[in-house]
């Protein structure tokens, strides 16, 4: 691992950094006031860290995730902060009862899911490389097993809901496909039995079982 | 201490097969030589407070006998805000409390200092803890968690956590959260099972290896859907509200963005700030979030509520050692529940690696004390075995232990060639705030829930039982404060219980100019004094 310095500008500051820093570390190393955008500082799971970077010598700008993405000499960089969207799309899980009704409530809270242009925009914004586009198609298809399983890495970072167009928040449908299926199809055998077990008092603790030398009986 | 080229090469050599060695002293010689608690600052006895007597590791004792960071007239004219029930934290506990205490009918305002999920919860990986099995009882899940945590639990506490298991986990896939099964087969199938250390039945249900993120996910998106749920992002508490009987009516938060305090009094506020690894104590790196920097505990205190096992600290064994970049990052008990071993620099094994934590890391740390550790680029640590593990069980890196290969990527390391280094990290505050089986403290008004409070894992946490514990005391929590929805106010609420408590300090011959909670980390490189431009501490501060 080399320790050379960078420089590299982040949020407009001049920062000079070892290469094995993080974004997010050289950001902090160099004074800048790190108070929003982090949250699991490193295990790239919150999604707060969220960045637009400029590599030397590209145009392109990458989204990343500056808690994981090590600093390079020449790169510039700004924070997404804070991004909400602006209409949520409502739904209640517990009114979701009838399985035979999955697409039209999918339809119902994401109408805008059918109108996908396949740009590709979610795509690129993606800094986990998800397949989200095709997550959008098969969650519209009705094939909702394979839109769950394209979800289940998500971090619920909100870039592709921002590289969006069309205004699908493509990672809100994934996760209410995920949530529907497990609330509806979810059913360990043995997790019924402990259930009854415990609510008809069939089963209960003995606390002073510890007590006693030989332990459990 | 053993340079990595030649530990290296007789692992490899090894192939799998390693000598266990037999000098391991008895656990309490082993913990009592080894553990951070007992070699690293000595525990001193708290000076100040309902709990003045009572050992307390030093680092955290400074940071509880702080002086409040605003004085009255800091928050002289600032906004007031009404909400049936406050909920200070956004990981899984706070969530929990909320969603129980909204579906109840109580309007909730729920206040995080980061964005909402922004937690310790959201990085959970191994899997929760739930007696579901036909080879396991709740008995058996009471038993080893309070023997695991050297019976210095409340039983009644272990007791109905156990006893709450199954229904938490109905609770969290009626929320939509998925658990792996056998087979794949959801309806009538069974859940895939795990054995966390310490215990005598496999008990941990998990998503792949990233459990927490997809309780988070879930939670905090029923939590941002909910009618009844205010959520303020980005706005730490940063002391509690009173009134003049010393009841907790509230807090006033610190708005980071809008750089202004805010004042929200409630009928009851639930303290869900989880737990302190920011504190970095003893100088070790740390598994958790940057947020877990013990505000709960410091702010509890001060308005009186109790704490217990204050000296009691988790250090996860396995943390990423190298490179020094990541150090501190973790990697899951899982990778050793699937049977992974750990090996020192000749060679051997030294512990059976499902031990309860403070053991298995304690050995770790005995090895590098004794010399027997791995150093690569001054980074100490051992070997844990991926590559064994790979050969055993090929795909496991694909489909079980994801968030590892994820990691080991970052390091740089391909683990199913090369073994990682690992050393113990600063993981879990096993103490806190003592509570009763709703949640409530010793002041009326106030409750906490999840890594704040304390009692219920006793001097040591077993893997799987934190992501219980948050849901079963968050819904437990939320439920008791909806209670109190048709209450009135407190006529007064301000922050005169800090008055006092400068009079203890100073009476205890304490600093008035050590301030806290810490509410970020140092390197974060903020200052609520010139943030806010605070009129009590600045001169020029009211010409804003
Ligand atoms: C890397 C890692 C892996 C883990 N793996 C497991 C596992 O596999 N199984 C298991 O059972 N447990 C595990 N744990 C432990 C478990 O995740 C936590 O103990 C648990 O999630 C704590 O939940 P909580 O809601 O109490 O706290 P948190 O989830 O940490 O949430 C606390 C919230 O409060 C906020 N906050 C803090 N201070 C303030 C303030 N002043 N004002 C407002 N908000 C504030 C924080 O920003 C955060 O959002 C793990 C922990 C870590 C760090
Ligand atoms: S799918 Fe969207 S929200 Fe999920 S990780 Fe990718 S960009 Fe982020
Ligand atoms: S960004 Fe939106 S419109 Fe474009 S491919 Fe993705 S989901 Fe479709
Ligand atoms: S800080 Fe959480 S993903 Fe980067």
């Amino acid at each position: 691992m080399s320790d050379d310095k960078v420089s590299l500008v982040i949020e407009g500051r001049e920062v000079s950094a070892p290469t094995s820093a993080s974004i997010i570390q050289a950001y902090s190393a160099s004074g800048g006031q790190l108070v929003t955008n982090v949250g699991c500082m490193g295990q790239g799971v919150c999604g707060s860290c969220r960045c637009m970077v400029r590599r030397d010598g590209q145009r392109e700008v990458s989204m990343e995730l500056a808690c994981e993405t090590p600093v390079e000499a020449g790169m510039q960089v700004a924070f997404v902060s804070y991004f909400q969207p602006k209409r949520p799309h409502v739904y209640d899980l517990d009114t979701l009862t009838d399985g035979w009704q999955i697409l039209d409530a999918i339809d119902e809270v994401f109408p805008q899911a059918k109108h996908c242009r396949h740009c590709g925009g979610c795509d690129r914004a993606c800094p986990r490389g998800l397949d989200v586009q095709k997550g959008v198609e098969y969650a519209v298809s009705g094939d909702v097993q394979a839109a769950k399983d394209v979800f289940s890495e998500c971090i619920m970072c909100n870039l592709c809901t921002l590289a969006c167009p069309e205004r699908i928040r493509p990672n809100h449908l994934g996760l209410f496909v995920r949530r529907a299926l497990a609330a509806l199809t979810l059913r360990p055998v043995e997790l019924m039995r402990r259930l009854r077990q415990i609510e008809s008092g069939q089963l209960t603790v003995d606390v002073s079982a510890v007590d006693r030398p030989e332990g459990r009986p | 201490m053993i340079p990595f080229e030649p530990a290296l090469a007789r692992l490899r050599a090894a192939q799998g097969d390693y000598p266990m060695r037999g000098d391991m002293p008895p656990v309490s010689e082993l913990l009592g030589r080894f553990h951070p608690d007992s070699i690293g600052g000595q525990p001193v006895p708290l000076a100040v407070g309902v709990n003045a007597g009572m050992l307390c590791q030093p680092e955290v004792a400074a940071r509880l006998q702080t002086n409040a960071l605003i004085d009255d007239v800091d928050i002289a004219g600032a906004e007031t805000l009404n909400t049936d029930i406050l909920v200070i934290g956004g990981g899984g506990a706070g969530c929990a409390a909320a969603l129980t205490a909204a579906a109840a009918g109580a309007r909730v305002l729920l206040a995080t200092k980061l964005l909402l999920g922004d937690s310790n919860t959201v990085m959970a990986e191994g899997g929760i803890q739930a007696a579901v099995g036909a080879d396991d009882s709740p008995q058996r899940h009471f038993e080893d968690t309070y023997r695991a945590g050297h019976r210095a639990a409340d039983k009644h506490l272990v007791a109905q956590m156990a006893l709450d298991g199954p229904d938490a986990i109905r609770w969290l896939i009626k929320l939509g959260m998925a658990f792996d099964t056998v087979d794949d087969r959801p309806f009538g199938g069974s859940l895939r099972r795990k054995t966390p250390g310490g215990a005598t039945a496999p008990r941990i249900l998990s998503y792949r290896d990233f459990t927490g993120l997809e309780m988070m996910r879930v939670l905090r998106e029923a939590v941002a859907l909910h009618r009844g749920i205010r959520v303020m992002d980005r706005s730490p508490a940063v002391e509690l509200l009173s009134d003049d009987r010393g009841r907790c009516v509230g807090a006033v938060l610190y708005s980071v963005e809008h750089h202004r305090f805010v004042l929200v009094r409630s009928r009851r506020t639930v303290l869900a700030t989880g737990g302190s690894g920011r504190l970095h104590l003893n100088g070790f790196p740390t598994s958790n979030h940057y947020g877990a920097t013990a505000d709960g505990l410091v702010l509890a205190y001060r308005i009186g509520a109790k704490l217990r096992e204050m000296d009691s600290f988790q250090y996860h064994p396995t943390g990423i050692a190298h490179p020094a970049h990541l150090a501190g990052g973790l990697i899951s008990e899982a990778a050793r529940s699937e049977g992974a071993k750990l090996v020192n620099g000749l060679g051997e094994r030294f512990v059976e690696e499902l031990k309860p934590r403070d053991v298995v890391a304690s050995a770790i740390l005995r090895e590098c004390a004794e010399g027997r550790g791995v150093t690569r680029d001054g980074q100490t640590g051992v070997f844990l075995d991926v590559p064994s593990l790979v050969r055993e069980k090929p795909g496991i890196l694909e489909h079980t232990l994801i968030s590892l290969a994820h990691l080991a990527a970052k390091c740089r390391v391909d683990p199913a060639a090369e073994p990682l280094l690992v050393y113990p990290t600063l993981h879990y505050q096993n103490g806190g705030v003592a509570i009763d089986g709703d949640g409530q403290t010793a002041v009326p008004g106030l409750l906490c829930v999840g890594e704040v409070s304390g009692g219920i894992h006793g001097r040591n946490r077993m893997m799987g039982n934190a992501l219980l514990d948050i849901v079963s005391f968050g819904r437990r929590a939320g439920a008791k404060a909806a209670e109190a929805f048709a209450e009135p106010y407190a006529s007064r609420a301000g922050i005169g219980h800090i008055h006092d408590w400068q009079r203890q300090l100073t009476l205890a011959g304490l600093p008035l100019d050590a301030r806290g909670p810490q509410v970020f980390p140092p390197y974060g490189n903020f200052d609520l004094a010139s943030d806010a431009r605070l009129r009590s501490r600045t001169a020029q501060g009211g010409a804003r």
